[in-house]
């Protein structure tokens, strides 16, 4: 069983997360408090704009979209640019390159038990409150799939982002500068501090042919919007898809072609 | 033993920055990246104030300048956390491995001796931009210039800092009695970005909490009322500096409790 | 002679989580723990005279680091009472720590990013040493070992021995009254380990300074100790002279052979069979095997035998009329053998 090794790899990560119990109710706590100043900041930047509906979103759409936003960012920030250059640092990435996996899965599997708890832990008792908060604004149906499926290619594309980054730090020796450059630009254009929808046009445009906005964005007007016509749909997915593709394959490629160093410089 | 005074520790913390300062120039590509990194980060932050206001144009009665105010008040009221007790960040780590208790064997006070292991020169660059800021809505606002409000304005930055500082000390101690707390930071440091709206956008019972347990109102708002609403200040505000203190003094404490209780567990 | 640490009758106990096994077992921790008290140290009582150094020892996991810490001041113990310097370690940290030195482990308490003499310098004002004693202190060190070339490098470029020699250095820099080391020679090359015993030795003798040595190196021990403690699960085993100790063994000795059906350049797995296979053969002929044991190392068996009991002729011409013996020599009982049988089988 080929598959086997990777689900391994996942069932270890969940059993870690499970030993830290307090930090998963830190973690549901923090975004609890988060979603108490989002509800009286927008409510009170609602109420003086003075009407329902500003750039196509309504009190309610917002506070969903920055609240789950926040929540999805708890399982997609997995600090892989810390531990890569943590690694690459200390020499330690030589012992990860003779395991008998590629590094970049053994990563993301590792990793991807971390994601299954905090989507369990946090992003689901996040998603029943602010739905009850919202007076069931958010429409369950077929598209509660349509997320998960845009939500798993999110979580690729972040995690292909920050595998390259990560693999820039072999280059700079900069971990810090180099991670919240990325962190920084990522939030702010993939749509997770604003909504996309409140940019202004051309910032808009500029936007929506970077891969950024695939990672949050997607997935929340994919929830948030009642009635999606089908076109748009497939649109939006087929868009992520074409990211999903596009940064594997660059940063598969920037590894290999950096692993070099590696092996000429001894790590 | 001669007596260990304000001067005395001083006198340390004075010949450690030189020196720490000294060897941090020496690594001139990762200050330069770092540097980059924290100027990124500024402009993301006004590019989403900026964006925020062209949808919006006022929030709970506080026209565009004056937030713009606030938030130029709470990058500079942060600097000091930044620069000074960054090592906070790091405490985990250390507690983590053991390594903290190399800091447990000097004969000076351990709080003391480890903030003075960091000092985070990037925080300069923050203040400057916070400065740029205040100087720039200020001017805006048309706001008086005099000795006295100068002066009121120090100290009430002072204030501030005093409770972002504190904040962070306490959400660092953590790590001494819970594993895994890391993001316990994340979310303490998030609040920093909550502070710069006024503290009226919140109902009486949230007011309350966000004002006397998790008290992200004095970051910004409360201190900031003595320049911005001199006619109507609230005696909060008159009293914020003496808050300060005593939050600044409960968090070290609680800092200090940690440290000595620790056991050096993972040798 | 003057006491300096007065150890009296101190225990401490840890409560440690007993995790469950397993993913189901992960998720029934989530919901309900389960601790048990564990004693790391039991009822220790000492006391350690000014100027002497004394090897603190037990394998791994006795609780010789958790003593330490109850000295210099960082665990506070469950019960009984520690005096060093007059001070109540636990709490008088502050006034404690101006008068000990510590070296613990591996872990450099110097500068990481800092050249040495910028931290000796940094030490200086935290001890508020004066500048003569500073002065004397880094001439007294120049003559001992060569440090010019360490003094300008920063830690992070220094190799590990490097870096422990800085380490014990720092940890004398004040004059203090004690010295704690925790594995001073781990891991470090064998002139290396030799130039730090004969520093240690010398700060020792010029300083009248306690020393307190916790090692697994019997070198060390030789090296520097005359009065030795053992201690294991934190139980107190022996507290006396390292002579003393060794007349409890005086009848054993180590006979060592190389036999011709053993290749020379067997590995050490190999070696290890052989070893077994032989006290097997002698337990068989001699029938007790409390008066005997069989080791290996890479070149020889080596035959622990107690001469009250054998023979050693006896034991040689068994072994000759079933192998060939290549070469043989005779050693009187190590410290390391000592000490192995006292943490196998205790006094």
């Amino acid at each position: 069983m080929k598959l086997k090794k990777y689900f391994t790899l996942t069932k270890a990560g969940i059993m870690e997360s499970l030993h830290f119990r307090i930090s998963s109710l830190v973690l549901l706590a923090g975004n609890l408090i988060y979603l108490v100043i989002i509800y009286f900041l927008w409510k009170a930047i609602y109420a003086s704009a003075g009407t329902e509906e500003v750039s196509g979103m309504t009190f309610s759409d917002t506070l969903i979209y920055l609240v789950l936003a926040s929540s999805i960012f708890t399982f997609m920030e997995m600090y892989l640019v810390w531990q890569m250059g943590r690694d690459i640092q200390t020499g330690k990435i030589v012992l990860d390159l003779i395991k008998p996996m590629h590094y970049r899965n053994f990563e993301f599997w590792s990793l991807s038990g971390n994601v299954v708890m905090s989507f369990i832990m946090t992003f689901i008792p996040t998603f029943i409150i602010i739905d009850i908060i919202t007076h069931g604004r958010i429409h369950l149906g077929f598209n509660l799939l349509f997320f998960l499926l845009s939500v798993v290619m999110g979580i690729i594309i972040n995690f292909n982002i920050d595998f390259f980054i990560g693999t820039v730090c072999l280059y700079t020796q900069s971990i810090w500068g180099i991670n919240i450059m990325k962190e920084v630009i990522v939030l702010l254009l993939s749509g997770a501090t604003i909504p996309i929808a409140f940019f202004p046009e051309p910032l808009k445009t500029i936007v929506s042919y970077l891969p950024f906005q695939s990672i949050y964005n997607a997935p929340l007007t994919i929830l948030i919007e009642n009635d999606m016509p089908a076109s748009k749909l497939a649109a939006i997915l087929l868009t992520q898809l074409f990211w999903v593709c596009a940064v594997s394959v660059i940063s598969k490629l920037f590894w290999h072609r950096s692993l070099k160093i590696i092996t000429v410089n001894g790590g | 033993m001669k007596k260990k005074n304000a001067g005395f520790y001083l006198k340390i913390y004075g010949k450690i920055l030189a020196q720490d300062l000294k060897s941090k120039m020496s690594y001139r590509a990762d200050f330069i990246i770092s540097t980059i990194g924290m100027i990124f980060t500024n402009i993301s932050g006004f590019i989403s104030f900026w964006i925020l206001f062209k949808n919006f144009p006022s929030i709970a009665g506080w026209s565009y300048h004056e937030m713009l105010f606030l938030y130029g008040f709470s990058l500079v009221a942060l600097t000091p956390v930044q620069c000074l007790f960054d090592n906070n960040w790091n405490l985990r780590g250390y507690v983590y491995s053991g390594d903290f208790i190399k800091y447990c064997f000097r004969p000076i006070n351990i709080f003391f001796y480890y903030m003075s292991e960091v000092f985070d020169i990037k925080g300069l660059g923050q203040l400057a931009f916070g400065l740029g800021t205040i100087i720039y809505s200020w001017n805006r606002m048309g706001l008086d210039v005099s000795v006295l409000i100068i002066l009121k304005m120090i100290l009430f930055l002072i204030t501030a800092s005093l409770f972002m500082i504190a904040l962070m000390n306490l959400a660092a101690s953590t790590c001494f009695w819970m594993i895994n707390t890391g993001y316990v930071m994340v979310i303490a440091f998030k609040f920093k970005d909550y502070s710069r709206y006024p503290g009226t956008i919140f109902n009486p019972v949230f007011r309350f909490i966000f004002t006397f347990i998790i008290p992200i109102t004095f970051i910004a708002y409360y201190p900031s009322l003595v320049i911005l609403r001199p006619d109507a200040v609230p005696a909060l505000s008159w009293l914020s500096p003496v808050i300060g203190c005593l939050f600044f003094y409960l968090s070290y404490k609680v800092w200090m409790k940690g440290a000595t209780g620790y056991n050096g567990t993972g040798s | 002679m003057e006491q300096i640490i007065e150890i009296k009758n101190i225990t401490k106990e840890f409560k440690v989580l007993n995790r469950r096994e397993g993913l189901s077992g992960s998720i029934r921790d989530l919901f309900s723990r389960n601790y048990s008290a564990v004693k790391a140290v039991d009822n220790i009582s000492m006391s350690i005279s000014q100027g002497e150094i004394v090897g603190y020892l037990g394998p791994n996991g006795a609780g010789k680091s958790t003593t330490i810490k109850m000295m210099t001041g960082v665990l506070e113990p469950t019960s009984g009472t520690i005096l060093v310097n007059g001070h109540v370690p636990y709490k008088n940290r502050t006034q404690n720590a101006q008068e000990i030195g510590v070296v613990f482990g591996q872990r450099s308490q110097l500068w990481w990013a800092l050249p040495l003499i910028e931290s000796f310098r940094i030490l200086k004002d935290i001890y508020q040493i004066s500048d003569d004693d500073y002065n004397g202190m880094l001439e007294f060190y120049k003559s001992l070992v060569d440090i010019e070339p360490l003094l300008h490098k920063t830690v992070r470029q220094m190799s590990l021995g490097q870096r422990t020699l800085s380490d014990i250095l720092a940890a004398f820099l004040h004059n203090p009254k004690v010295v704690f080391l925790d594995e001073p020679t781990i891991g470090l090359d064998v002139s290396m380990k030799s130039k730090i015993r004969v520093l240690i030795q010398a700060l020792n003798q010029k300083k009248n300074t306690t020393v307190i040595l916790t090692t697994h190196d019997m070198g060390d021990v030789d090296a520097l100790c005359r009065r030795i403690v053992i201690i294991d699960k934190g139980k107190m085993l022996y507290d006396n002279d390292i002579e003393h100790l060794r007349g409890f063994f005086g009848s054993y000795i180590t006979l060592k052979v190389r036999l011709s059906d053993v290749p020379d350049d067997a590995d050490a797995e190999t070696m290890k069979k052989e070893a077994s296979k032989l006290e097997a053969e002698l337990e068989q002929k001699f029938s007790d095997d409390k008066n005997l044991s069989v080791g290996a190392d890479e070149e020889w068996l080596s035959i622990l035998i107690d001469r009250d009991k054998l023979q050693i002729m006896d034991v040689l011409n068994f072994i000759q009329s079933k192998h060939s013996i290549k070469d043989m020599k005779q050693n009187e009982i190590s410290t390391e053998t000592v000490i192995r049988k006292i943490y196998e089988e205790g006094v």
